[in-house]
């Protein structure tokens, strides 16, 4: 009798199956070299401490990049009015210690005047923001 | 290992900038001795089922101190020791599966051959090397199942949670596992 077509039944299978993994199962075992159980709580111990870091130091990065970017679009905006303005603010310091030098009442002097509300708005922000980034700045180191 | 421990110590410091820091401890789900415990009663076997699932002993050492990882930061409460170990074998299983996008052929013949060189009977070496080529023939999942169940002795229910399957679909998925792997060994 022809003994290769006959087909296994479910508990020959079984025990092959089994005899095989088993067999493996073994060598698997004798084979595994894991690190030991300081090294790798060590090295879990270490990557959380980086990841808790590299979280806390999220908001602080926000807050320099916020602060960088004020100031920068400050100093744009001012260099912007600067150019324009400039003149305009000297005529009106000119005029205006011109007419002190005449013997013009301080009182006469137009402090209404954008040539020098917005100079000193502006001189306000710059030293408000500068501040708080010299303080954000310092506060994280 | 000791000076691989200490070379990662003092990168760890360089990066925090402070040469004489000590090591603190910082919030994981075990405390050292726990985890400690769970680790060398479960390490070997789950060594065993990640380098037969994913076919390479090199990812297995990769994979092991991941799971380990993943599970110390798992925020989940576990009810016993089998229901750690389950979740254990299920993150091991996922990164397993996320391993094998694009990765190198499953049970390469380095592996094999350094295998079969070692001094062992010619008639035992062959036979694992058989069955290391049938298990190699399987799917990751096959491969998963038949070890959970017979390397393990994982219950159908167990195995279902490790592999994110339906209790109910074991029995029939172990029973083509079995026979396929069980054509190939005949083969």
């Amino acid at each position: 009798m022809d003994m290769k077509h006959v087909e296994p039944t479910d508990a020959e299978i079984e025990a092959i199956v089994s005899e095989a993994i088993a067999a493996e199962a073994a060598m698997a075992r004798t084979e595994a070299a894991p690190p030991s159980s300081a090294i790798v709580w060590w090295r879990a111990q270490m990557r959380a401490r980086q990841e808790a870091a590299q979280i806390a130091d999220r908001p602080i990065t926000i807050v320099h990049a916020l602060a960088i970017a004020s100031g920068a679009g400050l100093m744009l905006g001012l260099l912007g009015y600067a150019t324009g303005g400039l003149k305009a603010s000297l005529a009106w310091l000119t005029a205006t210690y011109q007419s002190v030098a005449a013997g013009a009442p301080l009182a006469s002097i137009d402090l209404t005047s954008r040539w020098v509300t917005l100079p000193m708005t502006a001189m306000l922000v710059s030293v408000l923001v500068a501040s708080i980034a010299a303080y954000v700045i310092l506060a994280d180191e | 290992m000791a000076d691989t421990t200490f070379a990662l110590k003092l990168d760890v410091r360089r990066l925090h900038g402070d040469a004489d820091a000590d090591v603190t401890d910082v919030a994981l789900a075990m405390d050292e001795e726990a985890f400690r415990a769970f680790y060398d009663r479960t390490a070997g076997a789950l060594w065993g089922y990640l380098s037969r699932v994913s076919g390479d002993r090199q990812v297995a050492d990769d994979l092991l101190q991941e799971s380990y990882y993943r599970l110390l930061k798992s925020t989940t409460v576990f009810e016993s020791e089998s229901h750690r170990r389950n979740y254990l074998y299920r993150i091991a299983t996922n990164l397993v599966r996320d391993s094998r996008r694009g990765a190198k052929p499953l049970f390469d013949e380095g592996v094999e051959m350094a295998d079969i060189a070692a001094p062992q009977p010619h008639a035992d070496a062959e036979r694992r090397h058989d069955v290391r080529r049938a298990m190699g023939r399987l799917k990751p999942r096959e491969r998963a199942l038949l070890w959970l169940a017979y390397a393990q002795g994982s219950s159908h229910s167990e195995i279902a949670d490790v592999l994110g399957l339906k209790t109910a679909s074991i029995k029939l998925l172990l029973f083509r596992a079995r026979r396929k792997l069980a054509a190939i060994l005949q083969a």
